[in-house]
């Protein structure tokens, strides 16, 4: 055998597995997705078990196609996830410059500062709506109220008290609402993820060669320059890497959504194949196909934008 | 212009005192090298020249103008570094430009100034390489491009050479030897290899611990050193020192005796010993010579061809004339 023969062979069992692994499912959601299969109809009991004489052809594409909320949800999907990635980005850039420079206390912050990323979910989801965002008992309910009072407070004040008097009283905003929930799931999500961007920016950062900043330094360079054009370019591989899986994980978020409103104004796809999944796997299946045909299309840009940086 | 001048500088690293209190002067158009072993202060001294690092106290002058607290920017100082420092993600150009669009300068200028520098150190081709794309020396050229085009008061360079093969380092000596006859600019030059020292300098600046040990041409040190470091510091390969009576012959602690000023004669030779390791050059023969009674091992060389090898009994005769003197605290000995 030849050398190339013998490390296929090799490589054969694990190629196998992942194949099946990959496959398999794959295969039964295509099936799926072409049936007429629910899990419990009192008309049609034949359709509760998947068997190929409930074939429905593109019937179910074109069920999922026309439900009012297929076109909504794959909007929302990008919007949160585009959201979250230029958020973690922008902050875990930032707060890893800030805290690369030496000062006390930076192991104790650097703990802190990754500890969000230990937070379950479903946990961080309850938290936030809760504790922070709930528009009475929450932090912000309280903020709100608190600076109410103080320009109430400032009204009466004599020589400025008529500019306060011009203010209108600051209301809540609730959250779980129709057209806010998808925020409160980018804010949540972004404090939760920041600490990853933070940690790859950090470690990279510290491997910034320090002789190429004293350089510019005495090229002319002032801070801003040697950040755009040294610290960012340096930054560009952990950014796309960042990017990459991030994107990979917020496509399928789910717990927060549920949390925050239970799909209330805001889904994503992996929300409306659960909400078909209640009943409709046919069609639960066929959006499962569409969520792989984004989720591709997705990968394609970012793994060319990923080679592209790694190229360099 | 670049006159360089340092008052009574210092430098403190929390509480060592890495440079005590020192003077210099480098004259405008000067090629001056600092050299000494590593630890000695020699690239400290040089970032503090660049704005680098702070002086603990004293004053540095260029051109008569007090720029101790002048940002490095300001100072209107190049640098190259000993890992060249290139922008790994710019062009050859872009690196090359870089000072120059930082300082505004306008993209025909620009333009001019980087085919100016590309012509002079060979990198036409490469203008548009990266960096990584680059052999070791011709990334060095491209440090240089970009201090030349900035047009500096001064160029400080940071053991340059330190990371090229022997060969290449022959060759980027001169190239850096020509470039500043070519350019009369003041070149202030860090390295811990006393051969670079001898060859590019006009003048060199011995360290030790931060002091500066003895300041002087080429020819001064080989022919005058103040000390037993010096002398043992310039010249390769290193000055024999002998001790106890031999040296009490000339009335002094320790003498001292390049190993070019010891003559292999036939027989009847003042010293006589057994020849240890013999280096054949083919130009020259270098002795590793022991059992003389006079120190442990003493280095000879021998012009040409010399047949003696390992065990042979070698008879040699110093030169008079040549014998440095030094007394028991290491200072010459006039």
């Amino acid at each position: 055998m030849s050398n190339r023969t013998v490390s296929r062979v090799l490589q054969a069992p694990a190629v196998i597995l992942l194949l099946i692994w990959m496959i398999v499912p794959l295969s039964m959601t295509l099936f799926f997705s072409f049936i007429r299969y629910v899990l419990s109809s009192l008309n049609r009991p034949e359709w509760t078990t998947p068997s190929i004489s409930n074939w429905r052809g593109f019937g179910n594409y074109e069920f999922v196609l026309n439900s009012k909320d297929f076109v909504f949800a794959i909007q929302n999907s990008l919007l949160i996830v585009g959201s979250i990635l230029f958020l973690t980005v922008t902050f875990g850039v930032l707060i890893a410059v800030l805290i690369n420079k030496a000062f006390p206390g930076r192991g104790i912050v650097r703990v802190l500062l990754i500890s969000p990323f230990f937070v379950m979910p479903a946990v961080n989801a309850v938290l936030w709506i809760n504790m922070i965002l709930d528009p009475v008992l929450g932090l912000q309910g309280l903020a709100v109220d608190g600076l109410n009072g103080l320009i109430a407070g400032m009204k009466d004040l004599p020589v400025i008290g008529w500019f306060f008097s011009q203010w209108p009283t600051l209301e809540p905003i609730s959250f779980r609402a129709t057209q806010t929930s998808a925020y409160a799931v980018i804010v949540m999500v972004t404090w939760q993820w920041t600490p990853f961007a933070v940690l790859i920016f950090m470690t990279s950062l510290q491997s910034e060669d320090q002789q190429q900043k004293e350089a510019a330094i005495l090229d002319g360079a002032g801070a801003w320059s040697q950040f755009r054009f040294l610290t960012l370019p340096h930054l560009g591989r952990p950014i796309a890497i960042v990017v990459m899986i991030q994107a990979i994980f917020h496509l399928s978020l789910y717990a927060e959504i549920e949390i925050v409103s239970r799909g209330n104004g805001n889904k994503n796809l992996p929300y409306l194949i659960g909400e078909f999944a209640n009943n409709n796997i046919g069609a639960a299946s066929a959006t499962g196909i569409f969520a792989v045909i984004l989720a591709n299309i997705i990968a394609i840009f970012l793994l060319r934008m990923v080679g592209k940086t790694l190229m360099d | 212009m670049g006159r360089i001048v340092l008052e009574n500088v210092t430098k403190n690293f929390g509480d060592t005192q890495v440079i005590p209190p020192l003077n210099l002067t480098i004259e405008d158009g000067e090629f001056a090298v600092f050299v000494g072993p590593s630890g000695c202060g020699k690239s400290t001294l040089l970032r503090l020249i660049a704005g680098l690092e702070d002086t603990t106290s004293g004053k540095i002058l260029i051109d008569g103008e007090d720029v101790t607290q002048v940002s490095p920017s300001k100072r209107g100082l190049a640098m190259v570094f000993q890992t060249y420092a290139l922008y790994p993600h710019m062009t050859v150009r872009k690196n090359i430009a870089f000072p120059m669009r930082m300082a505004g300068v306008d993209e025909a200028e620009q333009e001019k100034r980087i085919e100016a520098a590309a012509r002079a150190l060979n990198l036409t081709d490469y203008l548009d390489r990266k960096p990584g794309q680059l052999s070791g020396g011709q990334r060095q050229r491209v440090a240089i491009g970009r201090a030349i085009v900035r047009d500096p008061t001064a160029f400080l360079f940071d053991e340059p050479l330190s990371n090229l093969d022997a060969a290449l380092r022959v060759g980027m000596r001169i190239e850096i030897s020509e470039m500043h006859s070519r350019l009369e600019t003041t070149m202030i030059y860090v390295t811990h290899d006393q051969v670079e020292a001898m060859t590019m300098a006009d003048k060199i600046v011995v360290l030790r611990a931060g002091n500066i040990e003895q300041v002087g041409s080429p020819l001064d040190l080989y022919r005058n050193p103040q000390n037993l470091f010096v002398a043992g510091f310039i010249g390769s390969p290193k000055m024999n020192f002998i001790e106890g009576a031999e040296a009490g012959k000339h009335n002094a602690h320790t003498v001292g005796i390049r190993p070019e000023h010891i003559d292999v004669v036939a027989d009847k030779g003042a010293w006589t010993g057994k020849v240890g390791v013999a280096e054949h050059l083919g130009s020259d023969t270098f002795f590793h010579v022991h059992e003389t009674g006079l120190a442990e091992t003493l280095t000879v060389r021998a012009p040409g061809e010399v047949t003696l090898g390992h065990g042979d009994t070698i008879h040699l005769n110093p030169r008079a004339g040549v014998i440095h003197r030094f007394d028991d605290r290491g200072q010459r000995l006039s």
